[in-house]
């Protein structure tokens, strides 16, 4: 390493990268590829009867039964309905709920906006939030003000979120009257535009604060604990000796390189950004996958789990293999030669 | 000769650790003139590097440091926290051991250099600050292309040039030099050693120059003090102390020269046998005295102050 | 006794010391005790029948309710007493967290020494599992595997411990790749020892210390999985733990009723236990790195 030139050319390394991202674009889809083959052999060992439960509780003629089954090809052999499986996906035919007899996809598709809006909303508040106060918390570390925001976050941690939505509701909306309790929007009003977006938004903000409160801590945690690290670092005196303020040195030089975990943890937890309130929504009645799943439970509606893990699944892939990027962005050291 | 740029007057230095206080620097006083050069030797734990970086009030919180360090007329500790920040690089700046973590991993060596010349003003622009860092990176040797480069990019002498050229981005009045040439290949040294030189006679710099290699300091410093222990045992003009030193620890470690050439004798303890003793627990008298060969009954009694031992020399020892 | 026995006690002994000189472990482990205590206690604290409805009917026990007119904790929607389900779904509730740690405990520690000592074409193998499992979500996954397998105490159990293992493999085999390195377990080779000679004396003592902190810190998630997955309906109907107290509440509408003691308690219960682990887990992780103290 002494002695010789290690600056590769620019173009040697934007070529690496590439060569990284398609590595890892590569392994994301292999672990795809993974969750659809677990997803149809774990559901097809349970269903020993799909149109037969499909049916259950209804007059239909046992001729009709067989000759729906033929025509789902329920009939041949299980590798080539495991084929019959994925063209069926890749075409976002994901099958019939057991409880509503709806295409699957037809449900699926109208609940993700209402989750996306809530989880996404919390995870944005949670991650800054969280992250300006493990800055906060290192940088005074063991003052009153590091011990306050470490054990406040720990408690909130440590409870069950849904739990803690019990609380806001009964506390905010049904004692205090200040929150409506439950459902996205006023059942029965009319109202459209910006009086209709407002009013989402006020039914939002109950289960929204639930679910910052309950995940901040998992920022503030490794934040904190990432400027600890940072601030070690010799680097840091030497900003000092340049004749850099206190609050120059922390935020230009200390943060930047506390904060690269911090960045994929976020790029992570939005992965789980479809996933992450299953019980809080089913608290509030909110209307998205989270209460679509809950409700899958109680048939068991079988087609829908299975439609809703494929969601689940593919998202967190995705947002992982965005976070892997973003840190290779992110952190000048990383190369692949 | 007028003023010296630095003076210090009986620094001490404490640091306050769960375990107890340990005195780092226990009454050290030195000058250097304007123009001139001192080297600072001594063995790892001795106070130097403390010493170093209580200049320009580097140290942690803390630590106790009390005395006097007047620096360009400005007495450093009892500047304002406004005060200090304007004197800090521009009076007097630091170029720290070359390892990777004097630099920070995630910005440009360029955007590095330039920082200071934005802060303290010393460039009028963003365009001027880069300007004057492509300057003062060729003027240490490297190539214009290292500017955009990360620090893990660059091999450890360029590393060691790069904080050279960042040290002197305001034209500090004194450069302090902390171990810059440790950890590096003896040819890397060398090279170094003459860009310092250079440097120095180039911009006038006052120079400071620490390290534990004494015979790296012969050859870039006007004067020498010897560090043992958090106090200064001697000092005196370069070649004066190393060939002829009155203290018996100089003694053992001018006799450590290394030979050129063969890197075991540079990594080879010097003859002297023992550790430095550790800060918080100093033996009675003088510290020196269990690894000293002419230790008589006195050392173990009083711990000796610098005497004269020649034309502006000192030495603490009672055989002098 | 051996020396190695002998070097162990003394290790023990220290880490007990050290413990004991911890406020928040020490804060942790007692209220640890107490609810343990509390679930093992539960015949002296409540009587069982008071948790079929047909004997609070026939006790003649009132609907919903509160403290101040039926103690301790009033009663739910079908007059049974809130107390008494409290105690009992202690045992549940604990238990299970327990069981399910481990299981997650013994698969993530096996497949990560497995992984780590083996190395190869084995480890390869193991930890493209490990990943796989580690990027399906966590909840999801446990959901689908409860729903198809049924809902009893011990489904729950492999449920939780089939999900979790990944992580706990992943710090194992860390561990176990560091300790390999290390020269003594060369030359255990070359004195002749053979594989699970090595495993057992010298590979098993450098992990268990990380294997203990990492399970005092998994009971918590293995806790709050099972209360939410008994929330979300999958809890085994005839071992009624907190999370199945908290489902009942919330289907039978005690939060419109705010009979808060109903569902403060189970949640109070979750979190006393929970804060207890993570703290007693932290005060283990900061004995065993020491560079984590003071922070």
């Amino acid at each position: 390493m002494s002695g010789s030139d290690r600056l590769t050319s620019e173009h040697a390394r934007r070529r690496g990268r590439r060569r990284l991202i398609l590595r890892k674009v590569l392994g994301s889809i292999l672990t795809l590829i993974f969750v659809l083959v677990f997803n149809f052999f774990l559901f097809r060992v349970v269903q020993t009867d799909p149109i037969g439960s499909l049916f259950r509780g209804r007059n239909v003629p046992a001729e009709t039964l067989e000759n729906l089954r033929t025509a789902f090809g329920l009939d041949k052999p299980i590798g080539t309905q495991f084929l019959f499986y994925l063209k069926e996906t890749a075409q976002l035919n994901l099958g019939i709920s057991y409880q509503t007899r709806q295409s699957v996809w037809d449900e699926i598709v109208v609940a993700i906006p209402p989750t996306v809006a809530l989880v996404g909303v919390s995870a944005v508040l949670s991650a800054v939030i969280g992250t300006l106060g493990g800055v906060i918390a290192a940088w005074r570390r063991n003052t009153w003000k590091d011990q306050s925001i470490t054990s406040g976050t720990m408690v909130f941690y440590s409870m069950p979120d849904f739990w803690l939505g019990m609380i806001m509701l009964v506390l905010f909306g049904v004692v205090l009257g200040w929150f409506p309790v439950g459902g996205m929007t006023d059942a029965g009003s009319n109202e459209t535009g910006l009086a209709l977006l407002l009013d989402e938004l006020y039914h939002m903000f109950l289960p929204a604060l639930t679910l910052t409160l309950a995940y901040l801590g998992e920022y503030t945690l490794v934040t904190r604990s990432s400027l600890l690290d940072v601030m070690g670092e010799d680097y840091l005196t030497v900003a000092r000796a340049k004749g850099l303020r206190d609050v120059v040195v922390r935020n230009r030089h200390a943060v930047p390189n506390a904060l690269l975990p911090v960045v994929t943890l976020t790029a992570i937890n939005f992965g789980f950004v479809l996933s992450g309130a299953i019980a809080v929504e089913t608290v509030f009645s909110w209307p998205g996958l989270g209460k679509a799943t809950a409700d899958a439970i109680r048939g068991p509606d079988l087609p829908m789990l299975q439609g809703l893990f494929l969601l689940f699944s593919a998202a967190v892939i995705f947002f992982n293999l965005i976070a892997d990027i973003t840190y290779s962005w992110l952190d000048p050291r990383v190369e692949e030669i | 000769m007028g003023e010296p740029l630095l003076s210090v007057r009986n620094l001490h230095i404490t640091y306050h650790r769960q375990g107890g206080s340990v005195p780092a620097v226990r009454g050290v006083s030195l000058d250097i003139e304007k123009g001139g050069s001192l080297g600072l030797a001594g063995e790892s734990g001795c106070g130097k590097s403390t010493l170093a970086n209580s200049l320009l009030r580097l140290l942690p919180p803390e630590t106790e440091v009390t005395g006097e360090i007047t620096l360009d007329g400005k007495d450093v500790l009892t500047l304002s926290p406004g005060g200090l920040r304007a004197v800090r690089w521009t009076s007097g700046a630091i170029v720290f051991q070359g390892a990777l973590h004097a630099l920070n991993p995630v910005q440009t060596v360029g955007d590095q250099i330039a920082e200071p010349m934005l802060v303290h003003e010393t460039a009028d622009s963003q365009d001027a600050a880069r300007a004057r860092t492509i300057e003062l990176l060729g003027r240490v040797g490297l190539a214009r292309p290292r500017a955009t480069a990360y620090p893990h990019q660059l091999s450890g002498g360029q590393r060691q040039r790069v904080l050279i050229a960042m040290a002197l981005a305001c034209d500090p009045l004194l450069l302090i030099a902390d171990e810059p040439t440790t950890a590096l290949d003896l040819m890397v040294q060398a090279q170094v050693l003459a860009l310092l030189d250079d440097l120095k006679q180039e911009r006038e710099l006052t120079l400071l120059f620490i390290t534990h290699d004494l015979s790296v300091l012969t050859y870039a410093c006007q004067r020498l003090a010897i560090m043992y222990a958090g106090r200064i045992v001697e000092e005196g003009p370069a070649w004066g102390v190393f060939e002829n030193a009155s203290h018996p620890y100089t003694r053992a470690l001018a006799a450590a020269f290394p030979t050129i050439g063969d890197r075991s004798s540079r990594m080879a303890p010097s003859g002297l046998g023992g550790d430095p003793p550790t800060p918080g627990n100093l033996p009675s008298g003088c510290p020196f005295h269990p690894r000293c060969p002419l230790a008589e009954d006195g050392c173990l009694v009083e711990e000796p102050s610098l005497r004269v031992s020649g034309p502006g020399r000192s030495a603490a020892c009672i055989l002098v | 006794m051996s020396l190695a026995m002998q070097r162990r006690r003394a290790t023990a002994g220290r880490v007990w010391k050290q413990f004991r000189g911890s406020r928040q472990g020490m804060i942790g482990l007692s209220v640890l005790a107490i609810f343990i205590m509390m679930a093992l206690a539960a015949p002296l604290l409540a009587d069982v029948r008071e948790l079929s409805p047909v004997y609070a009917r026939a006790a003649g026990n009132p609907q919903w309710a509160p403290p101040g007119e039926f103690p301790p904790l009033g009663t739910d929607f079908i007059r049974r007493s809130v107390w008494a389900q409290f105690v009992w779904g202690s045992r549940v509730s604990l238990f299970v967290g327990l069981a399910a740690t481990v299981l997650t405990i013994l698969i993530g520690s096996i497949v990560g020494i497995l992984s780590g000592f083996v190395g190869g074409r084995t480890d390869a193998i193991l930890m493209r599992v490990t990943e796989w499992f580690l990027v399906i979500p966590f909840l999801p996954l446990a959901i689908v595997l409860a729903s198809i397998l049924g809902r009893s105490v011990w489904n729950i159990i492999f449920v939780i411990g089939i999900t979790s293992w990944p992580s706990t493999a992943r710090l194992v085999r860390a561990q176990v790749l560091t300790v390999k390195q290390r020269l003594f377990v060369d030359r255990a080779r070359s004195l002749g020892g053979g594989g699970t000679h090595i495993v057992g004396h010298h590979i098993l003592p450098n992990v268990s210390g990380l294997i203990l902190a990492n399970a005092t810190l998994a009971v918590p998630i293995s806790i709050l999985t099972e209360t939410t997955l008994s929330f979300l309906g999958l809890g085994d109907p005839t071992a009624a733990s907190w999370g199945k107290m908290l489902e009942e509440a919330f289907v039978n509408g005690a939060m419109t009723r705010n009979a808060w003691w109903y569902f403060m308690p189970p949640g109070l219960g979750i979190l006393a236990v929970v804060l207890a682990f993570t703290l007693i887990g932290r005060t283990l992780e900061e004995i065993a790195n020491p560079r984590l103290g003071g922070r």
